[in-house]
């Protein structure tokens, strides 16, 4: 590996924020869809939570995305051929198939949330109630949900398949890293739509915090590897404030402390409602460590 | 038939008349000055030198599409030195790292060959730039876009040479065929075997598919500043990606065990109560 090879100069705050809440938005969606295909009519208020928060915040992330371009007017020339106008696809960059992942993750977000809005009747039009049993929801949320997993994931590919040398040391970790990471981000951010909406008091709960914890405990271990992985090229990892916002942030606030905090709270109700405040500090942890894991992961690779 | 380059180091002078020439055919802006007033002092003091030897560019950049690189050898107890140059481009690899990862169509292979940029078409999203081995590809913030070495792309179509090439005083660089250049590569490599130079070798032959602009140089690859083992990004995609899915399947599986199990068992309390 050549340490000469040049820094792309992406904006952590453009690229890193969109990595983040790319990954929240993903991970929603693919945790609503997941506990609604298994855990049945149990789980919806995860489903619909997640269904609810997928697509807004999805929308936030392509100006993020555009405004990192060093031409944010020629964006389209990642779907059309900029002569022809025939649609462009490179199945050998991350980049390029990353590209229409989102954007198809965008529409069927959408569509969920339409869904979502029309069965608690907050929205409704004669012509549309028609039309909306025969909407084949399960489908596109299957098509959705496996978008949304290539959403989550793709960016660490992204990073991993370049020449950085601590980007490709990492190889192949980091996608899958991602992912964990939206799963319990994404998990986190249900959390507290679900506080915020006085939707916490369900029969389903249980199964999530164990989703929760499970999630938190596969990244803890991606985070291992990465680092493993990373040996010699970690150094900028392991100095500075990136040291401090990844072992601090990520690994100790995001990981470790909620994942202690899972076991400490009790499973009976009553202890819960008591223990509320303590689950939504920790979720906000678990999304401020989603983040900072972004951001240092980009920054790492992104230092002479 | 694809066209490039053969750089034989062991007769670069560091002249830089090739750096020179690229600068003015390609008409590229010049660097920033290396004296500036200082108004305390009331003299010129030097900036912007890299320190390195006589080396000016310290890398490539997106006004710099070649870089003439200086080594500086010395024995143990420095009674003996030896001078390397090297002038170093764009290889125009057979696998491009930068053309694979390009999700515009912009970074394009023309039919002879050389790695292109379409100015028109990129949209400066930079993955080009982390996905070249060589440290070759740059953005340029004047225009929003990446640049590098054409390999004179609008000469060499219309029967020329290359800039550097033309320029070059020495027959370092030289421009043709890439077959005929392997040919002349290889005998001048066993000439200067036969004159001692044991560490003599060929850059270009298998890396990255091959490279269209090769290298003889008299020390190992990594004193001139090139990779040794090339690996182009794109070749671990498949793996990466393979372990990625594995990564959706566990977060799967640890969703079926939560919501599943998890909900069964509670049905089973409930139905006992």
């Amino acid at each position: 590996m050549n340490p000469e090879v040049h820094i792309p100069g992406w904006e952590w705050y453009y690229v890193a924020t969109y990595f983040f809440i790319g990954g929240v938005a993903a991970g929603a969606y693919f945790i609503g869809t997941l506990a609604e295909l298994f855990g049945g009519e149990r789980h919806r208020e995860i489903s619909s939570t997640g269904f609810y928060i997928a697509f807004p915040l999805i929308l936030l992330t392509p100006p993020l995305l555009i405004a990192d371009l060093g031409r944010p007017e020629r964006f389209w020339h990642l779907f059309f051929r900029a002569k022809g106008g025939f649609p462009f696809l490179n199945f050998q960059s991350p980049l390029s198939v990353g590209s229409w992942a989102l954007l198809l993750f965008g529409a069927m977000a959408f569509l969920s949330f339409l869904d979502n809005l029309v069965s608690e009747g907050k929205l409704q039009s004669a012509h549309f109630a028609k039309a909306y049993s025969r909407i084949p929801r399960k489908w596109y949320a299957v098509v959705g949900s496996i978008a949304g997993f290539f959403v989550a994931g793709y960016t660490g590919v992204l990073l991993n398949v370049t020449a950085r040398p601590i980007w490709a040391a990492t190889d192949p970790l980091v996608g899958a890293l991602f992912i964990a990471s939206g799963a319990s981000t994404g998990a986190a951010a249900i959390y507290l739509a679900m506080s915020w909406r006085k939707k916490l008091a369900y029969p389903g709960l249980p199964g999530f915090e164990r989703f929760e914890s499970l999630s938190k405990i596969i990244e803890l271990i991606l985070v291992v590897g990465v680092v493993v992985l990373a040996g010699r090229y970690a150094a900028p990892l392991m100095r500075g404030t990136i040291a401090v916002m990844f072992w601090g942030g990520t690994v100790l606030l995001g990981i470790l402390i909620p994942l202690a905090a899972g076991w400490y709270i009790p499973r009976s109700a009553e202890r819960r409602t008591s223990l509320a405040n303590l689950a939504t500090v920790m979720a906000i942890l678990v999304l401020l460590g989603g983040a900072l894991l972004r951001i240092t992961l980009l920054q790492a690779g992104q230092v002479q | 038939m694809p066209k490039g380059m053969f750089v034989d180091t062991s007769i670069c002078t560091g002249c830089k008349a090739c750096q020179v020439a690229c600068k003015e055919w390609n008409a590229l802006p010049h660097e920033p000055g290396h004296f500036r007033y200082n108004p305390v002092e009331k003299r010129p003091i030097a900036v912007n030198f890299t320190g390195n030897s006589y080396d000016n560019t310290g890398a490539m950049s997106a006004t710099d599409w070649r870089q003439v690189r200086f080594i500086e050898q010395f024995s143990e107890d420095r009674s003996r030195a030896r001078w390397l140059f090297s002038s170093d481009s764009c290889k125009h690899c057979n696998d491009a790292g930068c053309l694979n990862a390009c999700p515009t169509g912009a970074i394009v292979r023309t039919d002879l060959g050389n790695v292109f940029i379409r100015q028109d078409v990129c949209i400066g999203c930079k993955y080009c730039i982390p996905s070249c081995p060589f440290g070759v590809i740059s953005l340029s913030e004047v225009t929003g876009t990446v640049y590098k070495c054409t390999l004179c792309n609008d000469r060499i179509h219309n029967g020329l040479g290359t800039a550097c090439a033309k320029a070059c005083p020495t027959g370092s660089i030289s421009f043709g065929e890439v077959a005929e250049l392997r040919n002349a590569a290889d005998k001048r490599l066993a000439q200067l075997k036969g004159l001692g130079y044991g560490e003599a070798n060929i850059y270009g032959y298998k890396e990255a598919g091959g490279l269209n602009v090769f290298y003889l140089f008299l020390d190992r690859p990594q004193v001139y500043g090139q990779p040794e083992a090339v690996v182009v990004p794109q070749q671990r995609l498949p793996v990466s990606s393979a372990v990625t899915i594995a990564g959706a399947l566990a977060l799967g599986g640890a969703a079926l065990v939560s919501f599943r199990e998890r909900g069964s068992r509670e049905n089973d309390e409930e139905v006992k109560k």
